[in-house]
C-alpha cells in the first residue's frame, strides 16, 4: 500500500438534532493512500459523505483523530484548517456548488487566488484545466448557463486546479446521466493515471463503484468491506 | 477578489438590491435635505439677529452689558472706538460701522399707545450694517427731519399709516419727561417678530436732542468683512480700546441665540442618529437573509480554503458596496432637492410662528460640508457594525455545517 495522505483513527461522529443523537460513524479507522483511486459506499446514511466531510476537515469527529498530510486536524486552529483544504485538497459535490456570480473560469481561478497566484499564471492555468476536463471555449460562461454535466466538470477542474494531493468527490456522479457521468469518471480516472492525483469518492452509483480501484463498504457508521481490484 | 464578489453580489438579487439602495438613499436624501433645511433656518436666524440688531460687534461704554441703560453712553460720539475701527476698515478687517442710541419711549397715534424700543440711527451708515434700509414695505428709509420709521406690526398696532403723526414720548437723560412729534416715513418688516411689533427708528441727532445726550451715543455696531474674523477683530478692538469700552460679539450678546443654534444642531444630529439605526437593522436584515440564503456558498468558499477573516471581509465589502452606492445616490439625490429648493421653501402659512424665531417665511436650504461628510461618515459606520455579526456568524460556520444547510 502506498503512503497514507488521510487517515481517520478511531472516528466517531455523533449528530446532535434538538436533542436528538444521531450515530453517523462509530469507531471507524481508515486511511487512503497516494494515488489511490477509491470509493466509499454504501447505503443512505451509512456514514459516506460523513467520512469523507471528516478527512477533508469540514467537520470534526466526536471521538478519534484524524491525520491529513501528516498534520493532525484536532490540533489546527480555524485559519491552519483553511490553509490545509487550500494546499492539500480538492472538493468536488454533488450539486457542483459553483460560485454563480462568478463565470467557469472565475470559479476555477477562485482557487488559485486564495493561494496568492498571479493573474497571468492563473488564466492560464484555468485555461489549460478547462481545456483538459473539455470546458475549452465556455470559461465565460456562468454557471446557470452550462448544464448540469458542464457545471459539474468545472467543479472538478475547480477541485485539480490548485494541484491538490487529495480530491474527495461527494456523490459527483449522482445529478448526471449516465454518459455525462461516464465521462466525468474517464476525466478524473485520466487524472488520476497521469498526475497522481488521489482520488476518494462517496457513492453509492454501481459505475462508479466499478471504476474505483479499491471500494470500501459502509453500514450503520461502521467499515464492512473494503477491497482492492487487481489493478489496484 | 473581495470586492469583485461584493459588487457581484449586488446582482445577485436585483429586486433586494433595489429595496436597500432605495431605503439607504432615500434615508440620506432624507436626510440631507432636513439637515439643510434645519442649517439654513438656523443661518436665518442668526442673519436676521446680525442684520437687524446685533451687527458682528457692538461696543459701548463700561458697564453697559450688565445694565444696559442710556445713561451709560460712549462720550464724544465714541470716537474713541470709531478711530480704532477706521484704522481696521478694509479686505479682512470692518466693512462698515455705525452709531446707535438706544432708549426706551411711548408712541401715541391718534387712536392708540405702544410702549416701544427706540432706535437712533445716522441714516446712512445705519443702511451700510443693516437691513432696516433694505427691508421697507412702505414709505422711504430715514432721510428728513422729523420723520421715524416704524416696524409693520408696530404701524398696526398704532393704527396708523404713512405720513401719520404720532407722538414720541421719552424720559431724557436728566430724567425728565419729554417727547416731540413725529411723522411716520415709513414702515418696514423684518424676518423678526419682535422687531416689527416693537421697533421705532428715528435720526441720530434728534434722539440726541430728544434725549439730552449732547454728542453721546448708546453704542457703535460693527460689521466685519466676513463671518470668520468676528474672533480676531474682537479681540483686535478690545485690545486696542481697554477699559475705554466694551467690545462683544453677537455670540456674547446673544447666547440664547448662540444655543438655540446649538440646539438645532444637535436636534439634526439626533435625526441622522434615528435615521441610520434604522438604516443599520435594515442593513442587518438583508444581509442576514443574504447570509442565509448564500450559507452553501459560503461553505463552499470556505470548504476550498477561504479563510475565516476573508468570509468577514467579504460580507462587510457586499454591505460597503450597497451602503457607499446607496450614499452616493441620497446625496446626489438630495443635492438636486436641494438645488431645486435654491429660492427657499414658501412656508407663508407658518410665517407668524416662524417670525417669531426670527426667521423668515422663505427658507432657503443651506448644506455645508459637514453635512455631506457626516452621513458618508455615519452611514459606513452603520454598515460596517451591521454586517460585522452576521459576517461574523458566516465565518464562524464550519464548512461542513454549512454545506449541509439547504
Amino acid at each position: 500500500m502506498s503512503d497514507s495522505i488521510a487517515e481517520a483513527r478511531g472516528v466517531r461522529k455523533v449528530y446532535d438534532t434538538r436533542g436528538v443523537e444521531t450515530v453517523a460513524l462509530d469507531g471507524v479507522d481508515f486511511s487512503v493512500g497516494e494515488g489511490e483511486f477509491a470509493a466509499l459506499a454504501g447505503p443512505s446514511g451509512s456514514g459516506k459523505t460523513t467520512l469523507l466531510n471528516i478527512l477533508g476537515a469540514l467537520d470534526e469527529p466526536s471521538e478519534g483523530s484524524v491525520i491529513v498530510a501528516g498534520q493532525e486536524l484536532g490540533k489546527l486552529t480555524a485559519t491552519e484548517l483553511s490553509d490545509l483544504r487550500l494546499a492539500k485538497l480538492g472538493f468536488v459535490f454533488q450539486a457542483y456548488n459553483l460560485i454563480p456570480v462568478f463565470t467557469a473560469r472565475e470559479n476555477v481561478e477562485f482557487v488559485m487566488e486564495l493561494q496568492g497566484v498571479g493573474a497571468a499564471e492563473r488564466h492560464a492555468r484555468a485555461d489549460a484545466v478547462l481545456e483538459e476536463v473539455g470546458l475549452g471555449g465556455l470559461g465565460a460562461k456562468r454557471p446557470l448557463e452550462l448544464s448540469g454535466g458542464q457545471q459539474q466538470r468545472v467543479a472538478v477542474a475547480r477541485a485539480i486546479v490548485g494541484r491538490p494531493r487529495l480530491v474527495l468527490a461527494d456523490e459527483p456522479t449522482a445529478n448526471l446521466d449516465s454518459e455525462t457521468a461516464a465521462r466525468l469518471l474517464d476525466l478524473m480516472a485520466g487524472l488520476n493515471r497521469h498526475h497522481g492525483t488521489t482520488f476518494l469518492f462517496s457513492t453509492h452509483d454501481p459505475m462508479v463503484m466499478e471504476a474505483a480501484r479499491r471500494l470500501v463498504r459502509l453500514k450503520d457508521g461502521r467499515i464492512v468491506d473494503d477491497s482492492r481490484s487487481a489493478g489496484g | 477578489m473581495v470586492w469583485r464578489l461584493a459588487f457581484r453580489g449586488l446582482f445577485r438579487n436585483p429586486r433586494r438590491t433595489i429595496v436597500v439602495l432605495a431605503a439607504v438613499s432615500v434615508g440620506i436624501a432624507g436626510c440631507a435635505l432636513t439637515i439643510s433645511l434645519n442649517s439654513g433656518m438656523a443661518q436665518q436666524m442668526v442673519k436676521t439677529a446680525i442684520a437687524t440688531e446685533l451687527g458682528h460687534l457692538q461696543i459701548h461704554a463700561p458697564g453697559y452689558e450688565a445694565d444696559p441703560e442710556l445713561r451709560i453712553l460712549l462720550p464724544e460720539g465714541g470716537v474713541r472706538a470709531t478711530r480704532a475701527i477706521e484704522a481696521r476698515l478694509g479686505d479682512d478687517g470692518v466693512r462698515a460701522w455705525a452709531p446707535r442710541v438706544q432708549g426706551q419711549g411711548l408712541v401715541n397715534s391718534p387712536r392708540a399707545s405702544v410702549g416701544v424700543r427706540v432706535v437712533a440711527v445716522d441714516p446712512e451708515a445705519e443702511a451700510r450694517v443693516s437691513a432696516y434700509a433694505d427691508s421697507m414695505v412702505s414709505g422711504d428709509w430715514l432721510g428728513e427731519p422729523g420723520r421715524v420709521v416704524v416696524g409693520v406690526d408696530l404701524a398696526r398696532r398704532l393704527q396708523a399709516d404713512l405720513d401719520d403723526k404720532v407722538v414720541l414720548s421719552v424720559q431724557d437723560l436728566a430724567g425728565d419727561l419729554t417727547g416731540r412729534a413725529f411723522r411716520i416715513a415709513g414702515v418696514f418688516k423684518t424676518p423678526s417678530m419682535a422687531v416689527n411689533q416693537s421697533t421705532l427708528l428715528l435720526r441720530i441727532d434728534e434722539a440726541q436732542q430728544l434725549f439730552g445726550l449732547g454728542d453721546q451715543v448708546s453704542e457703535i455696531v460693527v460689521v466685519a468683512d466676513a463671518d470668520r474674523l468676528v474672533g480676531s477683530l474682537r479681540d483686535s478692538l478690545s485690545r486696542t480700546l481697554g477699559d475705554s469700552a466694551e467690545v462683544r460679539s453677537w455670540q456674547e450678546l446673544q447666547p440664547l441665540l448662540v444655543y438655540l443654534v446649538e440646539v438645532m444642531d444637535q436636534l439634526a444630529w439626533a435625526i441622522y442618529g434615528a435615521v441610520f439605526i434604522a438604516m443599520a437593522f435594515g442593513i442587518a436584515n438583508v444581509l442576514l437573509m443574504s447570509i442565509y440564503e448564500r450559507t452553501r456558498e459560503i461553505g463552499v468558499m470556505m470548504a476550498v480554503g477561504m479563510k475565516p477573516r476573508r468570509v468577514v471581509l467579504s460580507v462587510m465589502a457586499e454591505s460597503l458596496v450597497v451602503t457607499a452606492v446607496g450614499l452616493g445616490a441620497g446625496l446626489g439625490f438630495g443635492a438636486l432637492c436641494i438645488w431645486l429648493l435654491r429660492d427657499g421653501i414658501d412656508l407663508s402659512l407658518y410665517a407668524r410662528g416662524l417670525e417669531s424665531m426670527g426667521v423668515g417665511s422663505r427658507i432657503v436650504p443651506v448644506l455645508r460640508l459637514n453635512d455631506v461628510l457626516a452621513p458618508a461618515v455615519m452611514a459606513i459606520g452603520a454598515a460596517s457594525l451591521a454586517s460585522a455579526w452576521p459576517a461574523i456568524r458566516a465565518a464562524g460556520l464550519r464548512p461542513g455545517e454549512a454545506l449541509r444547510r439547504v
